[in-house]
């Protein structure tokens, strides 16, 4: 072995001690079968849209959180209703409503008592993102992580026109919530 | 060589993977499979479509034709001062393939039940092509006449296969047959027809559609093949439908028995049909 080769094994080395505690710390918690729901309302009327296909993903050790729903799986009990939800959304260009960002807050993994958590990121809906804070609880279980938040954002942020039904428009505040069990990678 | 090769990869790929536990997901859409929307409403302009409500949906119906748009034009405004025929009526999803209505019509206040049930779905994925429904209906004539309740009857027996062909184009057909209890002289007791459908979608909001009626077999004397022409128009909540149409009738059965109208020939009147769906 020539000195070269010595040195750039050395280095590659070094590489792999950084990168092997990375790997191994980097403990993630996935689900694909999240609930999501949103409220909306018209004068004296108002409906619930569900999805239990939000898929997530919590990174401990960078205290990443990525959630995203393809908004075609949301029902709101009427297809019409769908449809024209989708056309509102535009679903066809802009499948997914996402939020990527951090725990800013302290969460203690050994603690299994639900612990009030913020995250701050990136809530994308209609192809606009936006800077958000939102406030959950995550708590730490057999099964994995449970996370539970709500919050409400406004249509006109997201340049979303609220459809409307005869003379009324639907309200511009839309109340969501996530609930999700995530299992570890 | 390879060894030092396989020296440099093994580091390169655990940082690879643990760089990829950082990143953000792919995003996958998601793999549904479900009943294409082919129609916009279960009913087209007057022949059902294999459109269903879901369960639990009611869908309230109007149905309105005025009278002919061609006669005496001025005078009677294109035919709207001359309200010929209203429908109301009701529909409700008792499961997402079976619905079940009643309608009543204003032309011999024919009290109509209606029932259909989906068969086969046209779905998402291509695992199914086409979409085949039954439907049944039975017309009674509460009308005040001199004849027994059992010759106001009517029924409709039909079995709808349609196709979403693409994004844009639409198309049914309909075998169906008409029994009356009762006709005038030279009338038949028995109909057959294939109904013909489609729907030509324009835009989101904005739809073509288009049906006709020929009658196969012996039709009743004086009496043409229906056809109608429309546009959908889809809003929030609701779905208007604007036509001309020759017959001025919303039930299948009466249409083919009873159009005496041909619509190129300029026999034609306007009519709407207003679709408002409910969640119960």
């Amino acid at each position: 072995m020539n000195k070269t080769t010595f040195i750039s094994s050395g280095f590659f080395f070094a590489l792999l001690i950084v990168a092997a505690p990375l790997s191994g710390l980097a403990q993630s918690y996935i689900t694909e079968s999240g609930h999501v729901e949103f409220d909306s309302s018209v004068p004296l009327h108002s409906f619930t849209g569900v999805s239990d296909h939000l898929v997530g993903k919590i990174t401990l050790t960078d205290s990443i959180v990525d959630f995203y729903v393809d908004v075609k799986t949301l029902k709101t009990g009427i297809d019409k209703r769908d449809n024209d939800m989708l056309r509102t959304l535009e679903a066809q260009k802009y499948p997914f409503a996402e939020f990527y960002g951090k725990i800013v807050s302290d969460f203690k993994p050994i603690d299994d008592h639900p612990q009030e958590v913020t995250v701050e990121g990136e809530f994308t809906v209609h192809g606009v993102s936006k800077q958000t804070t939102i406030t959950g609880t995550l708590k730490k279980a057999q099964e994995g992580i449970h996370v539970e938040a709500s919050w409400t954002l406004n249509m006109k942020d997201y340049n979303i026109e609220p459809p409307g039904i005869l003379f009324y428009r639907v309200s511009e505040k839309i109340d969501v919530s996530i609930s999700a069990t995530l299992p570890p990678n | 060589m390879r060894a030092q090769l396989k020296f440099y990869l093994v580091p390169v790929i655990i940082l690879l993977f643990s760089m990829q536990c950082m990143a953000q997901m792919e995003r996958e859409r998601a793999n549904i499979v479900e009943p294409v929307e082919t129609f916009w409403t279960p009913t087209l302009i007057s022949q059902a479509t294999t459109e269903h409500l879901s369960a639990g949906n009611l869908n309230v119906t109007i149905m309105h034709s005025f009278g002919i748009a061609t006669t005496n034009t001025i005078q009677n405004f294109f035919g709207l001062d001359n309200v010929q025929n209203v429908r109301l009526g009701l529909d409700y999803g008792i499961t997402d393939k079976w619905t079940a209505g009643i309608g009543r019509s204003s032309l011999f206040n024919v009290v109509d039940f209606r029932t259909k049930y989906a068969l086969v779905q046209q779905h998402t994925d291509g695992s199914k092509p086409i979409s085949i429904s039954i439907k049944a209906d039975l017309g009674i004539v509460t009308q005040q006449n001199r004849q027994p309740f059992k010759d106001d009857l009517s029924t409709l027996t039909s079995a709808i296969i349609s196709k979403k062909i693409n994004e844009q184009v639409r198309f049914q057909l309909s075998p169906m047959y008409g029994y009356f209890s009762s006709v005038d002289t030279g009338d038949n007791n028995h109909l057959f027809s294939v109904g013909v459908g489609s729907q030509i979608n324009l835009s989101q909001r904005f739809a073509f559609m288009a049906e006709y009626y020929p009658v196969i077999g012996t039709q009743n004397p004086n009496t043409n093949n229906a056809f109608s022409l429309g546009l959908n128009i889809q809003t929030g909540g609701h779905v208007f439908q604007l036509f001309f149409a020759s017959t001025r009738w919303h039930l299948e059965q009466y249409t083919i028995a009873q159009n005496r109208e041909q619509f190129w020939a300029g026999d034609f009147r306007f009519g709407f049909n207003v679709n408002r769906i409910f969640g119960l």
